[in-house]
């Protein structure tokens, strides 16, 4: 590869730089497809190719960044004269010099696995298949959207450094999903497979695709979504919670992964997705939930799309406890900020593409299965009274991830351990660790499942990253369920 | 920057070697940002890239593939791939063809200065707010942005347009040890940005905000500036001003065009030509762009469309045409709100109790997109006003309520609007405004 001699060139010149402490390189090449059938038509498909590159440079302790899709060795080295001079820049507000952890320099590689490349599949096969899910979902005139989607990606990673590394890694991701809105009068709810926003994701080839179920799954969701049109309103009050999986996974998402980023925590997202109430003083002692809680970073598990061979600044995967028993014990970290907390990197730096920069980034966040607890169907039959929440619909939560409040899609009332009736635009809202050490039962190994989210937002510029939520369904009790209005 | 002549003959030698019917569009340029956290900056960055979108036609169906390389072969490839696209697909009765040559309405988007205005001057001008910040003991957080791109499309029909843009965004977040606020500012001229008052905002909103208390939730009087106005503004071009929202009947708007659903003095529209609206004169399929009413004296009065949307719904085309092969359908990209007749200081004075916002965070507007239900957080500051004053700085809240219902509860709008861009692409020219009965759900404590 032509371009890696040019990246080594210029970490060479800038190694040898006065000031420059350290500088790292990225080559990333991406191809990814884009389809969208809606009702009777495709109503967005597109193919499309990036390649580029990013240098990141430390100059005495303040960094610059510069990324250029430019493929010449002269571009190279003036995207490297770039990212020096914005680093000296920095410098000129430096209070504290950044120091990076002792994680020594990596050399290897890693392919994701995959059965079958996405983009070997025909067209005709991945548009007959969401076709075919639509015209079951359209059987009702009262479906006035029926939508299938799906979306693929094969990335090529390169990573360099001034201290050695030398990495590449071959990723191949999946996701699909189906949607049918129905619309009576004023009345609109909508039912999503396997849940909303897209889908499910997994860094597995079309095979992955394939196991969905889309076609199988399309008349019960159809019939969801007309039955919602004339479901009782979710009642207003405090009830027992039991959310599915897939919301139990967003959940995770806002209340966990987002405020255990330590760079939240360090105040560096403060002017845009916000800070943390989970502060340094709290490690090791706060009480995140109760004692059955526990919650883990780990991008080792095989096929999710929040899994890597090797971080954006070639910390290896790792496998690490953010609670444990109910305790805060960790954080998501970086070589910048886990010598905050005398730790070494757990390897959480991603960067969305070769023009954005690494920020600390979700990997799989999961919530463990409880050892023997129950099925979904135990957990119903032991609750009185209580409220079944599935698949997100609206999300919201303050900037320390405290007040937050989830919509759903989809919602049954339990009765002396049964589902009794369905319930429309259900909502719930709470505080992060109240809700959390409200938790008293979590489903076992049977129901734990990963969630993949291929579009969780940080940063400025803004970058979407790939993640993971694995989870069983759980129950909270007493939580507010209704908005107020 | 690459430059019209360059890019246009770029793609007119690719227009040249079709085999069919193409349009090719261009989209990118060069963006710096500097970002910063305790009064230093912690990352700095800049990126130069592009799009190249090549829509192929095969009678009714169309293909779409993308690349980030300019070279002959690379564009070639991808018409390739689009024509296989385009030839998988099934026939596309909505297709209206490829736009023939327009007329365009000139808009102002460029500044030569924005476009030089590099790392070390965002430095130096941060390094002075910081100096100011630091006198009252406050740090600042918050980014500094400047780009400058081009967009240009030209098809086998004949078709030519260009555009350039440039953009200076700056955030200023001002903390003391217990208070936080926020002051922002857009132009497309870094010149036209007043950094000295906007830190003086931000300072001075932060010495209130002190000696926080949480308000019980429930219905109050509230003072929205325009920020807020912003958050929602965008919510509302994407489940109800939108195509794909109207046409699918999950906007307000739907079916009930010609019908009231706010107050009198609410008028909402999309224009390219407001000041700093930074509006492109023609949408992303050619389109020249209009200035379209929306909500006129509280009533609906329309939506955008693209060329595909307009010939479902029977309608004209109003050149809000998004990236070739997405399937958002014609967003409204540059919303307005008119003015009113009255200022923020006279809203805070006339209010007898009410509650003074100066930020949404973390808008959601998937509740009841009928009713234009919306959840969210305040943010950067939130006040109690008592007897025409701010009184006391409050914890942050929770509101969930209907737009269409708090629209239909606006006492007062100022005369000043302020200009905000969300994510370098949406942007919204809003008023403050004082709503009666607005309602709270829930407070941040922990």
């Amino acid at each position: 590869m032509e371009v890696k001699a040019w990246l080594l060139e210029a970490l060479d010149d800038l190694k040898r730089t006065e000031g420059v402490v350290y500088a790292d390189a990225r080559y990333l090449e991406r191809e990814t497809e884009s389809i969208t059938v809606r009702n009777e038509e495709v109503a967005g498909l597109s193919h499309e190719e990036t390649k580029g590159y990013g240098i990141r440079v430390l100059y005495r302790g303040s960094w610059g960044f510069a990324a250029s899709g430019v493929l010449k060795p002269e571009a190279v080295r003036e995207t490297a004269r770039r990212a020096l001079a914005i680093a000296k820049a920095s410098y000129l507000t430096q209070k504290k010099p950044v120091k990076l952890d002792d994680t020594p320099p990596q050399r290897g590689t890693y392919k994701s696995p995959w059965e079958e490349d996405p983009f070997d599949v025909s067209l005709d096969e991945k548009l007959e298949l969401l076709f075919s899910a639509v015209r079951i979902l359209r059987k009702d005139k009262r479906i006035v959207k029926a939508e299938g989607a799906m979306q693929l990606f094969h990335t090529r990673k390169l990573f360099l450094s001034t201290e050695g590394a030398e990495i590449e890694q071959e990723i191949v991701e999946s996701g699909a999903g189906i949607e049918a809105t129905a619309v009576e009068g004023r009345e609109v709810q909508r039912r999503s497979f396997p849940t909303s926003f897209g889908g499910n994701y997994a860094a597995r080839g079309y095979e992955f695709i394939r196991s969905l179920g889309l076609v199988k799954n399309a008349d019960r969701i159809r019939e969801e979504a007309i039955a919602l049109l004339s479901a009782a309103p979710c009642p207003v009050g405090e009830f027992d919670l039991i959310l599915a999986g897939d919301q139990l996974a967003l959940q995770v998402h806002e209340s966990c992964g987002h405020p255990t980023e330590l760079d939240r925590v360090l105040g560096t997202e403060i002017s845009y997705a916000g800070g943390s109430f989970l502060t340094l003083d709290k490690l090791g002692k706060y009480r995140y939930g109760s004692e059955i809680v526990n919650l883990v970073a780990d991008a080792t598990i095989p096929g999710s799309i929040g899994s890597f061979g090797y971080d954006d600044e070639g910390v290896p995967a790792q496998k690490t406890y953010l609670v444990r028993e109910g305790i805060l014990v960790g954080y998501l970290t970086s070589r910048e900020t886990a010598p905050v907390i005398g730790r070494r990197s757990n390897g959480c730096m991603r960067a969305e593409s070769w023009h954005h920069i690494p920020l600390i980034r979700m990997v799989n966040i999961n919530l463990e299965p409880a050892p023997d607890g129950p099925t979904l169907e135990e957990l119903i039959a032991d609750t009185k009274h209580g409220i079944l929440m599935q698949t997100n619909k609206s999300w919201s939560i303050d900037d320390l991830r405290l007040n937050f409040q989830f919509g759903c899609e989809i919602a049954w009332e339990i009765m002396d351990g049964k589902k009794v009736r369905l319930l429309k635009n259900p909502v719930y809202t709470g505080i992060t660790p109240e809700f959390w050490r409200s938790c008293d039962a979590i489903c076992g190994k049977s129901e734990w499942k990963i969630w993949g989210l291929p579009n969780c937002g940080k940063g400025e510029p803004s970058q979407a990253m790939h993640v993971a939520h694995g989870t069983a369904p759980a129950r909270f009790r007493k939580v507010r369920i209704g908005s107020g209005k | 920057m690459i430059g019209r002549e360059e890019i246009l003959k770029v793609l007119k030698r690719a227009l040249g070697r079709a085999e069919g019917p193409t349009e090719i569009l261009f989209m990118g340029g060069r963006s710096e940002l500097t970002r910063y956290t305790k009064s230093q900056i912690h990352q700095n960055v800049a990126q130069e890239d592009f799009t190249v979108y090549v829509k192929v036609v095969e009678g009714t169906r169309v293909g779409v593939a993308r690349t980030n390389q300019l070279a002959e072969e690379a564009i070639a490839a991808a018409e390739r791939k689009a024509r296989e696209i385009a030839r998988r697909q099934p026939e596309n009765p909505h297709f209206p063809g490829l736009l023939g040559p327009q007329e365009y309405t000139p808009t102002e988007t460029y500044c030569e200065t924005t476009a030089r205005f590099g790392p070390d001057r965002r430095a130096e001008v941060l390094k002075k707010i910081f100096a100011k910040a630091a006198e009252k003991g406050f740090e600042v957080a918050g980014s500094f942005s400047v780009s400058e791109w081009e967009v240009a499309l030209a098809n086998t029909e004949g078709l030519e347009a260009y555009q350039p843009v440039t953009g200076a965004e700056i955030g200023l977040v001002v903390m003391s040890e217990e208070g936080i606020a926020r002051a922002d500012a857009f132009s497309h001229d870094v010149e036209h940005i007043d950094f000295d008052s906007l830190a003086a905002k931000a300072i001075a909103r932060c010495e209130l905000d002190r000696g926080k208390i949480e308000l019980p939730p429930g219905e109050y009087t509230v003072i929205l500036e325009p920020a807020c106005l912003a958050e929602v503004m965008m919510w509302l071009s994407f489940t109800a001003f939108g195509s794909e929202s109207y046409l699918s009947g999950q906007s307000f708007l739907s079916g009930a065009l010609g019908e009231r659903s706010m107050g009198e003095n609410i008028t909402i529209y999309d224009s390219a030509w407001e000041p700093e609206a930074q509006g492109l004169p023609f949408d992303l399929e050619g389109t020249p762009k209009r200035k379209v009413v929306l909500i006129e004296r509280g009533v609906n009065k329309g939506v955008v469309f693209d060329r595909a949307g307009a010939k479902k719904a029977g309608a004209e085309p109003t050149g809000h045409a998004g990236p070739p092969g997405s399937p958002w359908g014609a967003i409204p990209w540059n919303l307005c709100m008119a003015p009113g007749d009255s200022s923020l200081e006279e809203m805070i004075a006339s209010c007898k109790r009410g509650i003074l916002v100066s930020n949404f965070h973390y808008v959601n507007g998937y509740l009841d997109t009928k009713r234009a239900l919306m959840t969210g957080m305040t943010r950067y500051g939130t006040f109690l006003v008592e007897n025409g004053e701010i009184t006391q700085a409050l914890a942050n809240l929770r509101w969930t309520e209907s737009m269409l219902k708090a629209f239909s509860n606006v006492v007062a709008i100022s005369r000043e609007r302020e200009v905000f861009a969300r994510g370098g692409a949406f942007f919204s020219i809003v008023p403050a405004m004082m709503i009666e009965g607005f309602t709270f759900t829930g407070v941040q404590r922990g």
